[in-house]
């Protein structure tokens, strides 16, 4: 047997393991370029830090939810408004804290913590001179590592909020009975809550681990749920942001604004605080705050039993956790049996169909199943998120000028995504050289087949962005706006596609679309980026001058790209 | 447009550099119709770069190239119709199945559906890889990947066949076919030009043999004629491979040494 804090050591080589083994998931069919990066940059090799930094950050800033509603209490009460429904509306502040807190543990940690629970990195170390009970500390400690910080936040911010809010004006509020229980209650909750997010943290990651284990490397299954975490990261982190300013913004509308009698709140409080997770806490430390004396009996009855039932709901699951653990460090690991399908000659044929469309085909295959690839159609739809928790109410009034500076971000993103797309696109063509390179492809129609996802994409996102504002103020001037922008994306895509071949691939007697000479690549990358930009700024600049300069320039940079497409990917 | 008796390919004092590296230098060779002609060299020779400019794929600095009588560097496309070219290293896209593989490269060289559906069913089935017309190429060992590439050369029937290192990976039984699938391509006067590190299949196959080191042609012929250059009248092509590219003293060396450490290490 070693000590815990050797064993805390070793675990660290299996945490790394661990993630390199998530990377590699999700890098799917790009591996190999993952390898070579991972091997250049060294930053790559640690990327959990960056996720544990955001998701402890996140923890503490959502806290201010409750303070908020906790140190308004008083306020609210002593303005008469009914004490039941002050409880209501504190309490579900706190339990939507309580809920969200597992949640951005989860979202993002779950990248790794999937990584570990496949068991792929205990392998090696069941090669090892370790014990049985070892290595099962082995693996526990390796989880532990992959959310430390976390832990530590989450530990620490729930009573830190409550210390918060009582200097701040609880303090001078309520009884010292109320307040010393209430500092207590909420470091003993925090340790249950803990304790419960965890568990769920390793019984879904292991899942998943399954999941994911179970498919074949590219399969669009795994795609799938690749790109349902992402989705959830980005709404997430923009969604938070967004939550906390509304809830700063309307909980003390909330307080005033009673919708029920005093009778349906109360009953409505006590089914409520008996449910265990998350409202039976929520209610407790509400109660708590408001000074227990000023509440129903029945509703701390209620919000006690419902924390009773919590601690045991919590010491189910993290009996499940817990076996779930033992489970991965085994060396057999449950793996689903597949039934294997019978092929047979007759099953091999071959469906020909235009050089065009075979090419929209392929790229349509690659797209959906390699993770790089599917960034591409995910980024655009960004823009729609980004103007639905634009803040746009009365008190940020968005005047001409405003609404401008709106816009001429958008486009600016647009651009990215652009260049993004191009890069996307022509990456795809080096995914099967052997294949491209013995086949006799025009260049030419190479580029004609991308023309499509100029088109497709990225105006529709940027359409869907504007629809989202559909019925407000601002709308007809933006759709106009945007309408009137719709050509110059795939003028600046193609564009930046010519610049990129020019760059990359220019020889003797032609340019091919492939990354031929790819010396001083950052430059050149550098400069594509910085190409696409400046266009996209002298099209913004042009449109200042009102939209039938627009219309020249627009009309103008298609001639110019017409005639460089001749000339660069002449007919043969 | 393709003329009949001359040379499939011709290649004429060809010479290629990466930066300061020579990688193909001063090159010349021809390779007729209904030839089987191989470029044997140690690694790092300039096999690859070779051929690599022979589709065009590389650009030409100095010397000529004629595939067909065109010159690849303009004309590639109208060239690669008529060539099958098997690369070094499998690079086939990775996320689509040798079902949308192969209707990607039927479609792009417009063949005819009937035909390309019998031809890929007798390759597949001679290869074994008929299970494998579903799977991801990812997921794919190395040899399958290297059977997909060697039937998409063979599909559309070219008249030359370009293949460096063909036989990588394959088993037994699938090199075995490759060989006669070459050796028929051969009787009906189609060409082939093949890079090779086995000295066996390049002996067994090949009509002409050209022997590259550090990216000249140090010697080519037929194998009597290889052999007589290296004074070693009737032994096999390793022994006159080691002899031209001067390999065979450091071999001895190595061996030797090896011998030594070996035997020093011997548990007592
Ligand atoms: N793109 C490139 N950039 C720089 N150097 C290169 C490049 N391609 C090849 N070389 C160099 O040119 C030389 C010849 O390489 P080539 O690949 O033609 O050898 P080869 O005979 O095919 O070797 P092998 O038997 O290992 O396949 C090598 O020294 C190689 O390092
Ligand atoms: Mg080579």
């Amino acid at each position: 047997m070693l000590s815990n804090k050797e064993l805390y050591r070793i675990s660290k080589r299996v945490y790394r393991e661990g993630i390199l083994h998530g990377q590699l998931q999700s890098a799917g069919s790009d591996q190999a370029r993952f390898l070579e990066k991972i091997d250049k940059d060294k930053m790559q090799r640690s990327p959990d830090i960056i996720l544990k930094a955001m998701s402890a950050l996140y923890i503490f800033g959502l806290v201010t939810i409750p303070i908020f509603a906790l140190i308004t209490i008083h306020s609210t009460l002593s303005s008469g408004i009914d004490s039941n429904w002050v409880a209501f509306v504190g309490s579900l502040s706190v339990s939507g804290f309580l809920v969200m807190q597992p949640a951005v543990l989860l979202i993002f940690s779950i990248m790794f913590s999937w990584g570990i629970m496949s068991g792929g990195p205990y392998k090696w170390i069941h090669t090892l001179p370790f014990g049985k009970k070892d290595i099962e500390r082995i693996g526990f400690f390796t989880f532990l590592r992959s959310i430390n910080i976390q832990l530590i936040s989450m530990s620490l911010v729930l009573p830190a909020g409550i210390v918060v809010s009582i200097v701040l004006v609880l303090g001078s509020e309520i009884s010292v009975l109320s307040l010393v229980l209430l500092i207590i209650t909420s470091l003993l909750f925090s340790i249950i809550n803990l304790v419960f997010s965890l568990s769920l943290l390793v019984i879904i990651s292991r899942k998943m681990a399954l999941i994911m284990g179970d498919q074949e490397i590219n399969s669009r299954k795994t795609n799938i749920i690749r790109i349902v975490s992402m989705v959830l990261y980005m709404i997430v982190a923009m969604g938070v942001m967004y939550l906390i300013q509304i809830a700063i913004a309307k909980i003390p509308e909330l307080y005033v604004l009673q919708s029920w009698s005093a009778d349906t709140t109360n009953i409505l409080n006590i089914i409520l605080s008996i449910i265990p997770f998350p409202f039976a806490g929520g209610y407790l430390l509400t109660i708590l705050a408001m000074d227990f004396s000023n509440v129903n009996r029945f509703l701390l009855g209620g919000s006690i039993l419902g924390i009773i039932l919590f601690i045991f709901l919590t010491y189910f699951v993290y009996g499940k956790a817990l076996s779930t653990l033992r489970n991965i460090t085994s060396t057999e690991l449950k793996k689903y049996s597949k039934k294997k399908k019978e092929v047979f000659v007759k099953d091999i044929t071959i469906n020909t169909t235009g050089p065009t469309l075979a090419f929209l085909k392929r790229d349509f295959a690659i797209i959906t199943r390699e993770m790089s690839s599917i960034m591409i159609l995910i980024m655009p739809f960004m823009i729609p998120l980004y103007m639905l928790f634009l803040p746009m109410d009365d008190q940020m009034t968005i005047g001409p000028a405003g609404l401008s500076i709106v816009m001429i971000i958008m486009l600016f993103y647009v651009s990215m995504v652009s260049v993004m797309l191009v890069v996307g696109l022509t990456n795809i063509e080096s995914g099967g050289t052997t294949i491209t390179a013995s086949l006799p492809i025009s260049v030419r129609d190479q580029v004609k087949a991308k023309a499509p996802h100029f088109v497709g994409t990225i105006p529709l996102a940027l359409i869907v962005a504007i629809l989202v504002r559909i019925g407000t103020p601002q709308f007809t001037t933006m759709i106009s706006f945007a309408l009137a922008f719709l050509p110059v994306i795939p003028i600046i895509c193609l564009a930046s596609l010519f610049f990129k071949a020019f760059l990359f691939g220019k020889m003797k007697h032609k340019i091919v679309l492939e990354e031929i000479k790819s010396e001083k690549k950052f430059v050149k990358n550098v400069l594509v980026i910085a190409f696409t930009f400046v266009l996209m700024g002298v099209f913004v600049f042009a449109s200042a001058f009102g939209f039938l300069s627009l219309g020249i320039a627009e009309v103008v940079a298609a001639i110019l790209l017409y005639i460089a497409y001749n000339i660069m990917f002449p007919k043969q | 447009m393709i003329e009949e008796d001359r040379a499939m390919v011709s290649v004429i004092n060809l010479t290629k550099s990466f930066g300061t590296l020579v990688a193909v230098n001063d090159i010349s060779f021809e390779v007729k119709p209904g030839e089987i002609f191989g470029i044997l060299g140690p690694n790092g020779a300039g096999k690859t770069t070779t051929i690599k400019q022979i589709l065009g794929l590389l650009e030409q600095e100095q010397g000529e190239i004629r595939v067909f009588g065109l010159d690849p560097s303009t004309d590639d496309v109208e060239i690669k119709r008529n060539i099958g070219y098997v690369s070094e290293d499998p690079l086939i896209y990775k996320s689509m199945t040798p079902r949308m593989l192969f209707n990607f490269i039927a479609s792009i060289r417009g063949l005819d559906e009937i035909e390309t559906t019998k031809k890929l069913q007798y390759y597949f089935e001679s290869l074994e890889a008929v299970e494998y017309y579903d799977k991801l190429v990812a997921t794919l060992s190395r040899g399958n990947k290297q059977k997909m590439q060697v039937i998409a050369a063979l599909i559309h029937e070219p008249l030359l066949l370009i293949m460096d290192e063909p036989l990588t990976g394959l088993d037994a039984k699938s090199a075995k076919v490759v060989k006669e699938v070459l050796e028929l391509h051969k009787e009906r006067g189609g060409s082939v030009i093949f890079s090779t590190h086995i000295l066996e299949v390049a002996e067994e196959m090949c009509d002409r043999i050209a022997i590259m080191d550090r990216g000249k042609i140090i010697a080519m012929g037929t194998i009597e004629e290889l052999s007589k250059m290296a004074n070693k009248v009737g032994a096999d092509l390793e022994d006159i491979f080691l002899k031209l590219t001067n390999q065979d003293e450091s071999v001895n060396h190595i061996v030797k040494n090896l011998r030594k450490m070996i035997n020093g290490n011997k548990r007592s």
